[in-house]
């Protein structure tokens, strides 16, 4: 081979890498403003979708500006069929970019890379821990001191959910309002008509009916392919047996008679597991019960394997949800029905009030773009307004979506087509009249679930210590408490696995933790 | 021809365990294909489990394909897939070939480069902040060219142009070629197999198009297939945070897995039979 043609080629090579670079600069500036510094690309890249929206609002408050946003969610529809941004982008002068990503772990691995790399987006979300080490590195804004610019977030959100934002006593965060609990048992009235049985009343009863559910053909299929009670998990199936005993579900930490006590060094705690060993023992409960992680147990009830769940009423009894219970069988009816109640009482299961729905942050490095920053406010008390921006991403736009009757708001048809507008409920929502407007043929329900007793742990206030590794610790408690449940471990055992807690998973660590800051918030102190 | 009775035993053995692996392989696509076109209740009906599909119906599709994103989506997935494996398959071989030829000055360091990457890579914030400085973030680009050649199919490449014999070269240069000549209508022809199995690879590649997306891209019309796919899977998946969302059917889910995987599904057999050759190439060395 000539060296003539060996140097031709190697031109060509890098003639093509040129090429490539060229291209790849000319894709950058035309498709995304973000990462390059120049105004001039940013305002190219916000023609696609918001064209509508643009002529009209660059009058007002200076030029338009494009704001992005991450969290995790899904269902968000393209840019030009976003009705709920197109309002956004009008009301507030901007070009709204949210992007949405449907799991957890995805998007944490996008904000950890963003985070790192500095190319922050304008608001995330992000989870307590996330909170607190990127808090600590210095990559989040401060917002103590622009709180009087944030009026009417913490109006909206209240000031104990401003405190769930704080890290050392700085605001790092907005906290989104708190959420009501949504699940209960439900019960299958049709299978209780057809054994002649009550609602159970205590968890005797409940396990009587367990039992003739597993053993009584209550379908009358003359087949025994029945049983009476799943969930998700031990936590889920038995959270309000856990209740009746007084207990919390296995590691929160609750107030009782005035002490801070963990669920797991409740003396009740043995006592439960004892019950639900039993339970279990009867054969009345899903043998795959342990493999119910997202939403099998919900399955399963539909599918008439199963008499009794504790699910939450959204996937029970929305519309669309009706019609697959009524597919598989025309008469199928459940019902929620009250905890059952025990030793201590009747709890459904434990309610956490230290945490909130989700949480929101903005980069320091928006410091220095004030009129940015700004606009992330002013997005922030929109959408906390509840005259104005709040009524958008709660029920969608006036006249559309909603009408006004008076104070009352009602949906109309066409509700669905915002039906994704949680995603920008940045501040959260007014939880129960929000769910009562929204899902009016479900109200009682949702009534029904808010109202019923529950163990309120504490959790959420307690920042995990350096150390203590919460999966390890948690997994561990998780496959024990199954041995002792499925009799597998003897429960005399149960301080042995305590002590093999405290030590191998360093679980004291966390318990003097949560002593020291539960008791600095003035908990366990009456 | 009489074959005894073992050797007839033994075709028999070996036919039922390639039976029971090809009923290994059918049953999941039969599966998801029968679920994709019945109705979910007759689905929960049948304890959730369908093989051969009573009640069909294309409604799951007709929603998929009107009320969701996945038809931009796969609009984007195609351009990918297009644009991408022609750019794969023209840089992989120009980088490869003149690798293959022994007497390239500096082609002992150029080899020691590219096995390097094969071990070593920079990671992942390193090669964000590349692809950020180059201003690819955000652009259908940045799912094309971070990986436009793969290191290891330039090996498999080169390997094989080393086999094509040398005489060869030889007569064509006698003939009067040069090397542009000789590589595009002499080389190239008889590397057909090669070229069709990586390409396969990167075309596969491409389809399944995912963590580049999610890392590069956050406009959302510029997501490919198995983003939203993945969106529509998960949903079922996850515990439920939110009164609002709607959890799709099952019925809904395999038949975005089907969209999803069809295509590619549909091409393989016709490259099969390049395949195969393809596949054992490097394996002897010439």
């Amino acid at each position: 081979m000539s060296s003539n043609a060996i140097k031709r080629t190697s031109a060509l090579l890098t003639s093509l890498a040129l090429l490539g670079a060229a291209v790849s600069a000319c894709g950058g500036s035309k498709e995304g403003g973000n990462a390059s510094p120049s105004p001039s690309s940013t305002q190219t890249a916000s023609a696609t979708g918001s064209a509508s929206a643009s002529p009209r609002a660059s009058g007002n408050a200076g030029k338009k500006i494009k704001l992005e946003v991450i969290e995790t969610g899904n269902n968000l529809p393209a840019p030009d069929q976003d009705i709920i941004k197109k309002e956004l982008d009008k009301a507030l002068n901007v070009d709204f970019n949210l992007t949405v990503y449907a799991s957890g772990d995805d998007y944490k691995n996008q904000l950890n890379v963003r985070m790192a790399s500095g190319n922050f987006p304008d608001l995330f979300a992000l989870d307590r821990q996330q909170l607190i080490e990127f808090s600590k590195q210095g990559l989040l804004l401060d917002l103590t001191p622009y709180m009087d610019r944030l009026k009417q977030v913490s109006e909206f959100i209240g000031e104990e959910n401003v405190k769930k934002g704080a890290v050392d006593g700085k605001v790092y965060a907005i906290s989104k309002s708190s959420q009501i609990p949504y699940n209960t048992y439900f019960i299958r009235k049709d299978w209780l008509e057809s054994l002649n049985l009550q609602v159970p009343k205590t968890i005797e009863e409940l396990k009587k009916v367990a039992v003739a559910f597993t053993n009584d053909d209550p379908d009358k299929n003359g087949k025994k392919d029945t049983f009476g009670l799943t969930g998700g998990e031990l936590n889920g199936a038995f959270a309000p047996v856990f209740g009746a005993f007084g207990v919390g579900s296995p590691g929160s930490i609750y107030e009782k008679d005035g002490k801070l006590v963990n669920a797991l060094y409740d003396p009740a705690m043995k006592d439960a597991l004892a019950y639900i060993k039993d339970l279990i023992a009867t054969g009345a409960v899903d043998p795959e019960l342990l493999a119910n992680t997202a939403l099998q147990h919900q399955e399963k009830a539909f599918k008439g394997q199963a008499g009794i769940v504790w699910i939450d009423w959204p996937n029970m009894t929305k519309q669309n949800m009706i019609e697959q219970i009524k597919a598989v069988n025309p008469n199928a009816e459940w019902i929620q029905m009250e905890p059952p109640a025990g030793p201590a009482g009747k709890f459904d299961g434990s309610w956490e009030i230290g945490n909130t729905p989700g949480r929101y942050a903005i980069p320091k490095a928006l410091e220095k773009d004030p009129e940015k920053l700004q606009r992330v406010f002013d997005l922030l008390n929109y959408v906390s307004d509840p005259k104005g921006g709040s009524l958008l991403v709660q029920f969608g736009v006036e006249g559309t979506h909603y009408t006004k009757d008076g104070d009352k708001i009602v949906m109309t048809d066409k509700a669905g087509e915002v039906g994704y507008s949680w995603l920008y409920q940045f501040t959260g929502r007014p939880e129960m009249s929000y769910l009562q407007t929204k899902f009016v043929p479900q109200a009682d329900f949702i009534k029904f679930a808010n109202d019923q007793p529950r163990i309120q742990t504490l959790n959420g206030f307690v920042d995990l210590p350096e150390g203590y590794i919460a999966s390890d610790a948690d997994r561990y408690i998780k496959e024990e408490l199954a041995k002792f449940a499925y009799g597998q471990r003897d429960l005399g055992e149960y301080d042995k696995f305590l002590k093999t807690l405290e030590t191998t998973m360093k679980y004291k660590l966390f318990m003097d933790a949560a002593q020291a800051q539960l008791t600095a918030l003035g908990y366990g102190s009456k | 021809m009489v074959k005894g009775l073992e050797d007839r035993l033994f075709n028999a053995l070996v036919y039922a365990v390639l039976v029971f692996c090809a009923l290994l392989a059918i049953f999941p696509i039969l599966y998801v294909i029968s679920v994709s076109i019945t109705p979910f209740g007759e689905v929960l009906r049948n304890g959730g489990f369908i093989l051969i599909p009573r009640d069909v119906t294309l409604t799951a599709y007709k929603t998929l394909l009107t009320q969701s994103n996945l038809p931009q989506a796969f609009k984007v997935t195609v351009l990918i897939t297009v644009v991408g494996t022609a750019i794969n398959l023209v840089l992989t071989g120009l980088m490869a070939y003149p690798l293959s030829r022994k007497n390239l000055p500096g082609r002992r360091l150029v080899l020691l480069m590219i096995v390097f990457t094969l071990i070593f890579s920079g990671g992942l914030i390193p090669t964000y902040l590349i692809v950020k400085s180059v201003g690819l973030i955000d652009s259908i680009w940045a799912m094309i060219l971070p990986n436009a050649i793969w290191s290891f199919n330039v090996l498999i490449m080169k390997s094989f142009f080393e086999g094509l014999p040398e005489e060869l070269f030889e007569s064509a240069r006698i003939d009067g070629a040069k090397e542009f000549r000789i590589l595009f209508q002499i080389v190239t022809p008889l590397s057909i197999p090669v070229i069709m199995t990586i390409g396969l690879f990167y075309l596969v590649g491409h389809w399944n198009e995912f963590f580049q997306a999610i890392f590069y891209v956050t406009d959302r019309t510029l997501f490919p297939l198995q983003v939203i796919v993945r969106e529509i899977l998960m949903q079922s998946q996850q515990p439920l945070e939110n009164a609002d969302n709607i959890t799709p059917t099952q019925t809904l889910q395999m038949a975005s897995v089907m969209i999803a995987s069809l295509p590619v599904l549909v091409v393989y057999p016709f490259i099969q039979k390049y395949f195969t050759k393809g596949m054992l190439l490097g394996s002897i060395k010439g």
